[in-house]
């Protein structure tokens, strides 16, 4: 490869790069969620670890009864997450502020607005509803998990001890209760209220209230309002989220914004790369004929400057000869002339 | 062949380095937030030369206590580092009395520092760090873990006892025209009042006149064969060991002339007659705090001195009302009175705001009490203890037969069995606690207080609303859109005063009713 | 070549036949386990670490290794380096193989392998970067055995179909160049989405483009690695041109790639400034990327250089090898070592060996395959039937 031919590539490469990261960033799409969507409010500072959401969740969706008892609550001595088996977990922390009273947490599905499973899914498999639920689809699903590898809160599992009928498993907010009008499995069981069912305009409402009547009670930040572009799922808390093991450092943009300069780029290549490709082919061809004219007429040119040397060689050759044709007939008239005057003399 | 070998040899080798590498990475070396570092009372980090302007290099962390317990060993004592200044008193900066040029103090630390280190080491005995890196590293400050001390009435009380009452053994006032430090009777205050954060010309930052003052003092008492106060960080500065510092019995109170009864007015003559004065326990104040800063932050002034009624430069704008009134600010009475309803006996009640209500008239006359007719007192000290005296510092309370003594709980017997109250011991429990306390006391008169703790938003009586009354079922509209149902509000009242109070009992679910077996097993989807 | 060396190879009791033998019954064993007893049973894959080697190995450097095949075609036809016309038959065959691995080892780590056409017929999932990896790795391995049919064609008799396939050349190159354009970086983009799981010194926005710039470094490497091999392996099966032609390859391909590493250097040098990155240097992963950086990008960039000034075609061999085991290192970063690694190690994830078995599997069947049909078809070779038609 030639450093010019290295250098056009090179050059078209990074043009695309441009373009593509440019076309993302003026993406002025912002969606804010279908309206009157439901959603939960978790409020973390309420929860007491008694596990009746997990027990109602385990009921409403038919799991596998699991080998402790709900009602144990010793399970929560250590760290849990999601499986296929429990769509939801209540974990215990340990409160900075204070050791005595520890803090507990349920994690789920947290519902994105704009979710990042339902983004990366190449057989749409995952749809975010307009009551608010994100479900899954099971039969369409090929398995290929890159939703459990987009998922910025580690929540889709898989079954991955089934060889046939494998199917990624999570929370669905109780879809079918909730459009029967019905209160989330985990809701409804909950004693104290640390979890609360409603639009999700008015559970931030809700939490901005309950924000500014006891400042010193929560944190100023209601986890989920815009966490990756906002959630259903909304939780209030006394301590950093970040003790809580919540990821603060996510951001509030919405998944489907990381690869939108990428997929951007897609009708930029495939306009632009048949073009500049066969450019530079027709360039190529170009060049190799312009070289091949070039070589022709090099040897045209030498043929004739071949033959205009043997030309005038021959004029010369035939000049001399000419000469000394003439020579030779001076020479034979003096000779002759002399050989005359001779005999004149002599004779 | 054999080279063919060594080459398949060496790429399928390489493979499986590069999966070490993979595991080395991946499950080694992981460093976690929240891992507890070791962490030293007995820092100090080395700053001085950022008198002179921006540090090039971190600061160096120093461990005083390690330094002076190794050279206890070689029978050296402050000297070695320290040197004294005219007065006698040794100087707390390392071998200096004063910052004169940078490469001075640069060169005072390196010198004296490497070469100790050198011939301690070469000496065989353990020793410190010699390299530019060891010293100066980054972060160190996150390894410090001083508690900073206080001078309380206790321990003023048994510094005075000692110094038989010569306050002049501390206590100075400064004449800027000669320069000079003098005693003045009567003028004593916090040390704070003057001495700030920061060196400022002649003025010693509170640290630097701390330790001067103190470990001189303490040392020379040390030398004198006296009882001495500590000489080592640890001493002071150990959240363990401020434990073990001895405390008197009876603190004597602090005098400089205060009233024990004071009137709060305000100072504008002409608004003096629209609000009535709250009459102040000055003396039964002094006894709920550790120091005077508590309440006078600046100076040992009259509060209105500088929170004039619409607040003057002197008092950072602050108004004479909000001085008195904010609610975040712990120095104003109803910040303080405030930040007492965090105390775990009053929690309980206090940790629903709906049990408060305070906007009334009442509320505010508790404290701007109606004065008697005026000319009645001639000293104002007497008017103020007369409505001192005047309280009721006790609750009212219903007779014991009238406070039904068990409230069973049945209207959402489903996936338990129904819940029983001890109400009356609960009752019972909070009058107590209620009495046990002048400003409990005090604000809560009212025989309903109590139960309005509980029975919010209810009717005072005998026979107060049932919580089911307001509180419905799940999914039902309501204007208010936080009101909790009723599973909600019993279990958020009794589990929230619980775990508030810390009592322990009654956070798991079968602490307060039992779970029906019957119907977790015939459950439909069992 | 003399017929004596064609007769030593008949026997078939050699050490290659016997250890590929071995690997291949071990493989259908775990094969038969993994498709009856589910993921569970041969794979250490979690719910934290959905994705293993399978991916990281077989799909990412697989696709990446394979990608000899556009960068030699479009060099020889779009490019016009004519010199370089012997490696296009080698390296399309390499690609193809690669290619149809990739797809049977995706058949291994899918849950539903048999729905894998679900996206093209079902529902299109057209917002997934995964979506346009697939379509594009099943046009293109259409399109690589379009340009390989030639050569089976040949082998076969069939002329009219074989002239047919090569008058296509020229639209299935730079049909070639975009699909794998397309799909090398996407594979990139695949972990746009996950700024918050991936390491931030190897998470940048740029990813696509180093994933594309990378791939065209692993195609010129695998193509220089993988004509040595065949060289040792196989020189009797090459004609006079091949021969002649194959130092120039080393040193034309180990010259592009030495601009190329070095150019993708600067990149990620600057995706690291542009994202402010460096203080993360000072880390136990700091570390681990300047061992790709140095070791992986820098280095191989400068042994190339040296090899080609200095035409030493060797040192070019073995950078190549080493530069092919540093794309493998840069994917299994990206893909494994980087990826989760804010989590606690117990949750971290560790290939089950059954999985190395099923990757080891597939290369040797991909080996077999290559050995077969360099043997049996003018790979290697032009067909004297088809001499002078270029």
């Amino acid at each position: 490869m030639s450093r010019r031919k290295f250098l056009g590539l090179a050059g078209a490469a990074g043009a695309s790069a441009l373009i593509g990261s440019s076309a993302h960033s003026a993406s002025n799409k912002h969606f804010e969620g279908y309206p009157n969507s439901f959603g939960v409010l978790h409020d973390i500072t309420l929860c007491v670890g008694c596990r009746s959401c997990e027990a109602a969740c385990n009921r409403v969706n038919e799991l596998p009864q699991p080998d402790v008892s709900f009602s144990d609550v010793s399970v929560l001595e250590q760290k849990r997450r999601t499986s296929s088996d429990a769509f939801t977990v209540v974990n215990k922390h340990a409160n900075l502020k204070n050791s005595k009273v520890p803090i507990f947490n349920k994690i789920q599905c947290n519902h994105c607005l704009e979710p990042a499973c339902a983004s990366v899914c190449f057989v749409k498999a995952f749809k975010k509803t307009e009551q608010g639920p994100v479900l899954y689809d099971p039969s369409v699903c090929v398995g290929c998990r890159y939703c459990m590898v987009a998922c910025p809160f580690d929540i889709p599992t898989y079954e991955y001890d089934k060889a046939f009928t494998p199917r990624v498993r999570k929370c669905t907010l109780c879809y079918p209760r909730i459009i029967e009008g019905l209160l989330p499995g985990c809701v409804e069981s909950c004693p104290t209220g640390a979890l609360k069912f409603g639009k999700r305009d008015d559970l931030i409402k809700i939490a901005r209230d309950r924000i500014s009547k006891k400042p010193e009670k929560y944190i100023e930040h209601i986890y989920g309002e815009h966490e990756m572009g906002g959630t259903s799922w909304l939780y209030l808390s006394g301590v950093p989220f970040k003790q809580l093991g919540m990821r603060e450092d996510l951001g509030i943009k919405p998944a489907p914004e990381y690869t939108a300069g990428a997929l951007s780029g897609v009708p930029i290549v495939v306009g632009l790369w048949p073009v500049l490709l066969t450019g530079i082919y027709a360039m190529t061809k170009r060049k190799e004929k312009v070289a091949d004219l070039e070589k022709k007429e090099c040897v045209k040119e030498a043929i004739e400057k071949e033959k205009a040397d043997a030309n005038a060689k021959l004029a010369k050759a035939m000049e001399k000869a000419e000469t000394d044709k003439k020579t030779a007939i001076d020479k034979a008239v003096k000779k002759a002339l002399e050989e005359a005057s001779k005999a004149k003399v002599e004779g | 062949m054999k080279a063919k070998h060594i080459k398949w040899g060496a790429i399928f080798a390489l493979l499986p380095i590069a999966f070490l590498f993979y595991g080395m990475i991946v499950f080694g070396g992981q460093k976690y937030e929240g891992s507890t570092q070791n962490c030293f009372t007995d820092g100090i980090l080395i700053n001085g030369l950022a008198a002179f302007g921006k540090l090039e290099r971190p600061e160096v962390l120093f461990l005083h206590d390690k330094h002076t317990d190794a050279l206890e060993k070689k029978n050296k004592d402050c000297l070695t580092c320290h040197v004294k200044d005219k007065n006698n008193n040794l100087s707390i900066k390392f071998k200096r009395i004063e910052n004169v040029s940078k490469d001075e103090v640069m060169d005072i630390y390196h010198l004296n520092c490497i070469n100790c280190h050198n011939e301690m080491s070469a000496s065989g005995d353990k020793s410190g760090p010699v390299t530019c890196g060891e010293c100066h590293r980054d972060k160190v400050e996150e390894s410090l873990c001083r508690a900073p001390i206080e001078i309380d009435k206790s321990l003023h009380g048994r510094h005075s006892k000692a110094y038989e009452n010569k306050c002049e053994t501390c206590h100075h006032e400064y004449n800027p025209e000669t320069k000079k430090l003098f005693y003045e009777k009567g003028k004593e205050s916090s040390c704070r009042y003057c001495h700030k954060d920061k060196t400022e010309e002649n003025r010693m930052s509170m640290s630097m006149a701390a330790h001067t003052q103190c470990v001189n003092c303490h040392k020379k008492n040390i030398e004198e064969q006296k009882t001495a106060g500590p000489i080592k960080c640890s001493g002071c500065h150990d959240a363990k060991k401020q434990q073990l510092i001895s405390k008197l019995d009876t603190i004597p109170r602090l005098e400089r002339k205060q009233p024990d009864a004071a009137l709060i007015k305000n100072n504008s003559p002409e608004l003096a007659t629209r609000m009535n004065f709250v009459p102040f326990d000055h003396k039964a104040h002094e006894e709920y705090n550790d120091t005077c800063r508590v309440c006078h932050h600046e100076s040992l002034n009259e509060c209105t001195k500088c929170h004039t009624l619409l607040g003057i430069k002197e008092g950072s704008n602050v108004s004479l009302e909000s001085s008195m009134h904010t609610k975040k600010e712990k120095s104003s009475c109803i910040g303080c009175h405030e930040a007492k309803q965090k105390d775990k006996q009053c929690i309980g009640c206090h940790t629903f705001d709906s049990s408060r209500k305070k906007s009334s008239e009442d509320y505010c006359a508790k404290c701007h009490m109606s004065v008697p007719a005026q000319g009645t007192f001639t000293e104002e000290k007497d008017m103020s203890n007369f409505l001192l005296i005047s309280r009721k510092l006790t609750t009212d309370s219903y007779n014991a037969e009238e406070i039904p003594e068990k409230v069973v709980m049945k209207d959402l017997v489903d996936k338990y069995e129904q819940a029983e109250m001890p109400h009356r011991k609960i009752v019972e429990y909070f009058e107590k606690s209620i009495n046990s306390n002048k400003l409990s006391g005090y604000f809560h008169k009212d025989k309903n207080t109590v139960c309005n703790g509980c029975h919010h938003n209810s009717t005072s009586s005998v026979k107060p609303t049932r919580c089911g009354n307001c509180h419905g079922k799940p999914l039902a509209e309501s204007e208010n859109l936080d009101k909790p149902v009723l599973m909600t509000a019993y279990h958020g009242l009794c589990i929230g005063c619980h775990k508030e109070m810390e009592l322990g009992k009654a956070t798991g679910c079968a602490d307060c009713h039992k779970e029906r077996k019957k119907w977790w097993n015939n459950s439909v989807n069992r | 070549m003399s017929s004596e060396t064609i007769e030593s190879r008949k026997t078939y009791l050699n050490a290659f036949n016997i250890c590929a033998g071995m690997i291949v019954l071990i493989g259908l064993f775990v094969t038969f386990l993994r498709f009856t007893g589910g993921l569970a049973k041969v794979t250490n894959l979690s719910n934290y670490n959905p994705w293993g080697i399978w991916i990281g190995f077989d799909l990412l450097a697989g696709v990446a290794l394979a990608a000899g095949g556009y960068v030699t075609s479009a060099a020889v036809y779009i490019f016009g380096m004519k010199k370089y016309h012997s490696a296009v038959r080698p390296a399309v065959l390499t690609g193809f193989l690669g290619y149809s691995l990739v797809v049977i080892a995706l058949s291994y780590d899918v849950g539903r392998p048999w729905r894998l056409p679900y996206p093209f017929i079902i529902q299109q999932g057209t917002t997934s970067l995964l979506f346009e990896v697939a379509a594009c790795v099943a046009l293109y391995l259409t399109v690589l055995f379009l340009e390989f049919s030639p050569a089976a064609l040949e082998w076969l008799g069939l002329k009219k179909a074989r002239s047919l396939a090569v008058k296509l050349t020229m639209v299935l190159t730079i049909f070639g160049v975009i699909l794998s354009t397309l799909h090398q970086s996407s594979l990139g983009a695949l972990f746009l989405i996950v700024p918050s799981k991936l390491h931030p010194l190897w998470y940048s926005p740029y990813l696509p483009i180093f994933f594309f710039v990378s791939s065209i470094i692993a195609g010129l490497s695998m193509v220089i690695f993988e004509s040595s091999l065949s060289h040792k392996h196989f020189a009797y099966k090459m004609d006079e041109t091949h021969l002649k032609e194959k130092d120039d390859i080393t040193l034309g391909f180990g010259k592009a790639a030495s601009l190329v590493l070095a150019g993708y250097f600067t990149i990620k040098v600057i995706g690291v400034s542009v994202a402010n990155n460096w203080s993360l240097i000072a880390t136990p992963y700091g570390l681990w990327f300047l061992v790709e950086m140095l070791g992986f990008v820098a280095l191989p960039c400068f042994l190339y250089a040296i090899g080609v000034r200095e035409k030493k075609v060797t040192l070019i061999r073995w950078t190549a090898l080493w530069t092919v085991i540093g794309i493998v290192v840069n994917r299994l970063n990206i893909s494994l070592v980087a990826f989760n690694w804010h989590l606690p190690s117990s949750e971290r994830y560790f290939p089950h060996w059954m999985e190395i078995v099923i990757s080891v599997f597939l290369l040797t069947v991909g080996i077999i395959a290559f050995r077969f049909i360099v043997t049996k078809m003018p790979i290697l070779y032009e067909h004297p039937e088809y001499k002078d038609e270029h």
